[in-house]
Order: C-alpha cells, then sequence, then structure tokens
C-alpha cells in the first residue's frame, strides 16, 4: 500500500497546511455538534414543559352531542388501555367570577382531583390552600395567581360566580396555583359537583383528559378509542405547531449547518487542489515510475479522506467537551415555565456524532475526487516538463 | 531471430499539432539489441526525446510500432503500461526529479513498493542499490541535502532498482558540470556492463557520446546517422 506511504508523507511534509485544513473542517464540526446537542436539548426541554403540562390526549363530545353521556365505565375502558397512566373526566364551561369592584371572565373546570393530578400534576402548582379541600366542601375554588391578583382575592374570600343560563353561587377560595402558564389568568378548578350544580347538568362531562407513559405514542392511544359520540384527538393533533416548531428548528439547523461544512469542505478541497497543483512533476514521475493512474488518485483521495476524518472526529469531540463544560454551568433563567436556576440543555447523542463525522466524511471525499482524477488524467510527458 | 532484439521500431512517426502540423517523428526504423549502451543525438527539436519518450510509453506514436520482446506495446492498455514502466524499464531525466518529501532510501524504494515487494525486502534492495551508485553513506538525506551529482546518482539507483531490462535517460548529464558527468557517465557504463541492460541515452554531448557503443543522430524526426563507435 505505497499510495498510503505516499499520502501520508504529503500531509505529514506540508505540516501547517493539512493541519490548517484539518482546523478548518474541525472547527465547522464542532460548531455543528454543539449546535445539534442545543436543538436536541431545546427540543427535549420542549417536551418536558410543554408537552408535559398538556393532555396528551383530548376527548371530546362528537359533533352533535354536548356531552359525554355515561362517561363512568368508559373512563374505565380507557383506563385498561396500554400506556395510559391517567385518566380525568372534567366539565368545563364559562362563568363570570365577581369579588368586590372586580370582575373576570374565566373558566370554570369542575374534577376530581386525584384524577386530574394523575394527567397534569396540579398539585405541584399549587402555592396557597389546597386542591383536596375542593372535595371537602361544596361550593370552592381553586384559582390561577394571576387571576386572583386581578380579583384580588385571598384564601378564604368569597367570590360570587355566575353566568348566563348558569345557576348563580357563592364559591370560597380554597386554593391559589401558579403552574407559569397563561391559563393562570384565566382558568379556575370547583369538584366535578360543584360544576354540575353551576352549570345545571346530570351525570355528564364534557372532555375526558388522558396522559400517556410516553408522549410519543399519543397518536396510538387516541387512535385505539373509536366509540360513538366522541372525538379522541392526540396532542400532536391539538397542538401542531410544537412538533412543527421542533422540526422546523431541526431542518433550519441542518441546512446552516450543513452550508458551514461544504464551505469548510471547499478549502480542504481548495489544499488538495493546491497539492496537486505543486506536485505535477512528482506526479509524471510517479507515473514514469509505473504508478498507475488509479494509484495517482487513490494517493490524493487517501489525503482528503484522511483529513475529511481527523478533522471531523477532533470537531467532535471538541464539540462534545464544550457542551458537557457549558451545560454543567448552571444559570438563572429567571421567572416563568423555564424558570429557576438550571444549566443550558445540551443533549450529545452519539448517534448525531456519528452522523456528523460520516456526512463530513464523505463529503471531503467526494470533493476529493475533483483533484484526485485531475491528477491521475495527468499526461506524464507534459507534467515531466512542466514548470 | 528476434530473441536477441530487444527493440523493434518500424516506421515510427509522431504529429503534433492541430492547425499547424509538426512531425516530430519521419519513420523512423531502429533495432537496439539487449545489452547495448547507445546514444541518441541530434539538435534542438530534432525527436530525441520523442523518440524516448516513445520507447518509455510515456507517450504514444500517431502510426507505427514498437516491439518490446515482441510484443507491440503501442497498443498496450493503461494498467499494461504502467506495469511494463514499473517492471522493464528504468527512467533517468535531466533533472533528477527525485520525490522532496522522500530521503533517499525511500526515493529507490518506490519503484520497488510500487511492484508490489514488501518493504522491508525494498529497503534491503534500496540499500544495495545505493551501496552500487556510491551513496549508502546519504541514505536518509532528502534531495534538498544532496548536491546535484548526488541527487543525479540516487535517481539512477531508483530507474535500476527493479533491475530493468532498459534504461533510459534524457540528458542525464545535462544538469551538471563536466566532473559530476564524468561520474555518472562511468557508473552508467559500469552498471551496463555489470548487468548487461540496454540502455538509451539522448544527449547534447558529443563527448559524452564518442563514448557509448552507436551513435543514432536525429534530424528533423528522421535518422540521419547510425554508426557503431570505433
Amino acid at each position: 500500500m505505497y499510495e498510503l506511504f505516499i499520502a501520508i508523507r504529503h500531509l505529514t511534509s506540508r505540516r501547517r497546511q493539512t493541519v490548517l485544513s484539518v482546523i478548518g473542517i474541525g472547527l465547522a464540526v464542532m460548531i455543528l455538534m454543539v449546535s445539534q446537542a442545543s436543538i436536541v436539548g431545546l427540543n427535549q426541554v420542549l417536551y418536558t414543559s410543554i408537552v408535559d403540562k398538556i393532555p396528551h390526549v383530548i376527548i371530546k363530545p362528537g359533533p352533535d352531542e354536548d356531552h359525554i353521556y355515561l362517561y363512568n365505565s368508559f373512563v374505565e375502558d380507557i383506563k385498561n388501555i396500554d400506556g395510559v397512566i391517567g385518566v380525568s373526566p372534567v366539565l368545563f364551561g364559562q362563568a363570570t367570577f365577581e369579588y368586590k369592584s372586580h370582575s373576570r371572565n374565566v373558566i370554570m373546570q369542575g374534577i376530581h382531583v386525584d384524577d386530574h393530578d394523575s394527567v397534569l400534576g396540579i398539585n405541584g402548582y399549587i402555592t396557597h390552600g389546597s386542591f383536596r379541600d375542593l372535595e371537602m366542601s361544596h361550593n370552592s375554588v381553586v384559582l390561577g395567581d394571576a387571576l386572583a391578583d386581578k380579583l384580588d382575592v385571598k384564601i378564604d374570600d368569597l367570590i360570587d360566580a355566575s353566568f348566563p343560563q348558569a345557576y348563580p353561587a357563592t364559591l370560597k377560595v380554597v386554593g391559589i396555583y401558579d403552574s407559569g402558564t397563561p391559563q393562570d389568568e384565566s382558568l379556575a378548578f370547583t369538584s366535578l359537583s360543584t360544576a354540575r350544580d353551576f352549570f345545571d347538568v346530570s351525570s355528564v362531562v364534557n372532555s375526558i383528559l388522558i396522559r400517556v407513559d410516553d408522549p410519543d405514542t399519543a397518536h396510538l392511544v387516541s387512535d385505539s378509542i373509536n366509540n360513538p359520540g366522541v372525538v379522541a384527538s392526540s396532542w400532536m393533533e391539538t397542538n401542531p405547531e410544537i412538533l412543527q416548531l421542533s422540526k422546523l428548528k431541526s431542518i433550519s439547523n441542518i441546512i446552516l449547518m450543513g452550508l458551514i461544512i461544504i464551505i469548510a469542505s471547499f478549502s480542504m478541497v481548495s489544499t488538495i487542489f493546491m497539492m496537486v497543483m505543486g506536485k505535477t512533476k512528482e506526479i509524471g514521475m510517479l507515473m514514469a515510475m509505473g504508478a498507475s493512474r488509479r494509484s495517482i488518485s487513490v494517493i490524493f483521495l487517501l489525503e482528503s479522506g484522511i483529513m475529511g476524518f481527523i478533522g471531523p472526529v477532533l470537531g467532535v469531540a471538541v464539540g462534545i467537551l464544550i457542551c458537557l463544560q457549558i451545560g454543567s454551568i448552571t444559570m438563572d433563567m429567571g421567572e416563568g415555565s423555564f424558570g429557576g436556576e438550571s444549566a443550558f440543555p445540551f443533549i450529545v447523542r452519539i448517534r448525531d456524532a456519528v452522523v456528523i463525522v460520516l456526512f463530513t466524511f464523505i463529503l471531503n471525499l467526494l470533493g476529493g475526487i475533483i483533484p484526485a482524477r485531475r491528477a491521475s488524467t495527468l499526461d506524464p510527458v507534459e507534467a515531466l516538463s512542466s514548470e | 531471430m528476434s530473441d536477441k532484439k530487444k527493440i523493434e521500431i518500424r516506421d515510427l512517426t509522431k504529429i503534433y499539432g492541430d492547425g499547424v502540423e509538426v512531425r516530430a517523428l519521419d519513420g523512423v526504423d531502429l533495432d537496439i539489441e539487449k545489452g547495448e549502451f547507445l546514444a541518441i543525438i541530434g539538435p534542438s527539436g530534432s525527436g530525441k526525446s520523442t523518440l524516448l519518450n516513445m520507447i518509455g510509453i510515456l507517450d504514444t506514436p500517431t502510426s507505427g510500432t514498437i516491439l518490446l520482446d515482441g510484443i507491440d506495446i503501442t497498443t498496450a492498455s493503461q494498467r499494461q503500461r504502467s506495469k511494463i514502466r514499473n517492471q522493464k524499464l528504468g527512467f533517468i531525466f535531466q533533472y533528477h526529479h527525485l520525490l522532496p518529501d522522500f530521503n533517499a532510501i525511500e526515493n529507490v524504494m518506490m519503484p520497488l513498493l510500487i511492484n508490489g515487494i514488501k518493504k522491508s525486502k525494498a529497503k534491503k534492495i534500496a540499500c544495495e542499490m545505493l551501496e552500487e551508485v556510491g551513496l549508502y553513506d546519504r541514505a536518509n538525506h532528502r534531495p534538498n541535502q544532496l548536491s546535484g551529482g548526488q541527487n543525479q546518482r540516487v535517481a539512477i539507483a531508483r530507474a535500476l532498482a527493479n533491475n530493468p531490462d532498459i534504461v533510459i535517460g534524457d540528458e542525464p548529464t545535462g544538469n551538471l558540470d563536466s566532473k559530476s558527468s564524468d561520474i555518472i557517465y562511468d557508473l552508467l557504463r559500469k552498471l551496463n556492463k555489470e548487468h548487461d541492460q540496454t540502455f538509451i541515452l539522448v544527449t547534447h554531448d558529443e563527448r559524452m557520446a564518442e563514448k557509448t557503443d552507436r551513435i543514432i543522430r536525429l534530424v528533423d524526426g528522421k535518422i540521419v546517422e547510425n554508426s557503431k563507435v570505433e
């Protein structure tokens, strides 16, 4: 394998150019690795912080129905579906809350506290009082913190609830929660029975919320629910923008980073080109010594292959180090759903590293074909007499 | 009959150029015996180097044939040509054309490695060759650390590494002073005698040509003189 012997010598004899080319590719790959890890990490945050806070499947009444009837046995059936870890029947509607001179239109949701907690983990959001008290006393309510601020109410205050076609009621504030989302301004929880009395309905609900253990399989669960009179939809259908956003981000990242790598590969190809130009005589002499055209092109392909492999491997390694370093620094993210002390969510996937290295390697090899072909098609007589 | 003849050239013609036609070689006929030491001389542009490139199958003729051991090399495939160049031919050029990134011994090893010979064996042969040209002590020097004459001797060692049947020299002493030229000439002559290899040298140097077995004089692509040296 004298081709490898020559290729390695060419690279080591021009150490500066070789190192610069390798660094060029390595830097591009490093940026790609860091960027990819951050995109994957951000998508993960998006999942845990957004998908985690919404029901994975929502069942609503069919087009001609207002309510879901006989829901109790239905809920039992849903609980038996593989992957379902929480089911919460809900009766919700609009209401106007008044306290002293303040008045707000809200969404009032009647829930079973334990069921609803199993779907949305609401107990974790409570800041004052308790969700449990909803089921201890009739006509009690838990408000979002922003809504409580707007109405200027505190625990134990009494709110007047009313709405056309509803039975007015006086609700006692037994808890205040903070989910960190805009719903804190408009969503109030009561028990199912309080909601039924208020909206004047019998033993019905108008939605059933489901949590599954793997959000990515929510559509399978929703597809398996096809009872008459109801419509089930997964979070992918109700919130398609979440998936679209993460896909768009990934695609735009790949395009941008792909371009950076192409530029870096271009500079490497031009290095090989310069090598071929500077070695025309040498190529002619190798041909005179009996090196075949194939061997000549193999020499230069090996050169681009070697640089195109070492560069990405180093780039990925440094990129992973950077991710680990930055990922270990915690920062104060301020208020909101991502709030508190947390580190930037880099996620390094071995699969990404392998794909990046392979992609860059193949790109460089393809780029190397051009100068290698040029070298192998030189005329030995002209090459030997070139200046 | 032809077993002693190594090279038979018949009606060899090479025409260059698309618009203005240049006949670099014009119907050349030439037989070269095994072990001959001959010089091709002539003015610039007479076709000496073209003829040499044809014999070295670095170039293809427009018409005519060159038989090497009875095989027509003008119609050989690229692969065959590479193989013949590697195993049957050795080249020495006016400029040494050593690979600058490799030291003397590695340069001499190169044709052996191309021939598929193992590195350890190639190194052994290369050592012997360097010894033969008197440069064993410079084995680890790169071309830029050697003088012109020394580099040319390394190039000779390289040309002879695969023990070729034919050694082709295109002005092998053209770049050297007369003292170095004499050393190179004596070396070539010695090797020719020891190895019974055919040496074909193109030269400007009449003094050197006089010391060969036969002189071929080319003018305008035609052989005008083909005479044994007394």
